[in-house]
């Protein structure tokens, strides 16, 4: 229960954040890819909460040796390619005029988009041969 | 590694969630087993195997993958 108040917590105040950026600064050039991408991390985690919420009402424990083992795969499998990710960008960032802030934030999403694809790809695959 | 979970399952008329309720996981990683995506560890082969009253030997077998 105590993780499903804090992912619900952590999915508030990202909304929230984006609500207030959005709507204090309105859609510069490019920020509507910004906002779509963000969007689509935060369904995904709305819906690894209502699986969780779900899994909490059937009384099925929420994580278990097969989720537990998901997620490591995940983790690790994400940390590689992120690491590509940020040399793909700090070779960009010679070549194109980027921010800082907008390489950051570009990095932090990007890791969060491979995150997202990582969980799909390990949880359908399923773990074997372990 | 593979498994004939289902069959016993459903020989003692079990469904998924029941049995992922007594081994104490969720019905996705049943799916995941029977599905022979999975290799459970140690501890949740005995604990299936215990449910579906047979012994592991019978429960699973294994080929060695090469």
């Amino acid at each position: 229960m105590k993780r499903i108040i804090l992912m619900a917590a952590v999915i508030l105040m990202v909304a929230a954040t984006l609500y207030l950026w959005f709507s204090n600064s309105g859609f510069a050039n490019g920020e509507g890819l910004y906002l779509g991408i963000i969007v689509l991390v935060l369904v995904f985690a709305v819906f690894l909460l209502v699986r969780r919420i779900k899994s909490w009402k059937a009384g099925e424990p929420q994580e278990d040796e097969l989720t537990k083992k998901v997620m490591v795969r995940t983790a690790a499998l994400s940390y590689y390619i992120s690491l590509y990710l940020w040399v793909f960008l700090l070779y960009m960032q010679d070549r194109v005029t980027f921010d800082k802030d907008r390489l950051i934030g570009i990095g932090i999403v990007g890791m969060a988009i491979i995150f997202a694809l990582s969980w799909v790809f390990n949880h359908f695959r399923g773990v074997s041969n372990d | 590694m593979t498994n004939r979970i289902k069959e016993f399952r459903v020989k003692l008329g079990m469904t998924q969630e029941e049995l992922a309720k007594k081994v104490n996981v969720r019905r996705e990683t049943i799916v995941f087993l029977e599905k022979n995506k999975y290799n459970p560890s140690l501890r949740l082969a005995f604990d299936l195997a215990k449910t579906l009253e047979i012994s592991v030997e019978d429960l699973f077998s294994f080929d060695d993958e090469k």
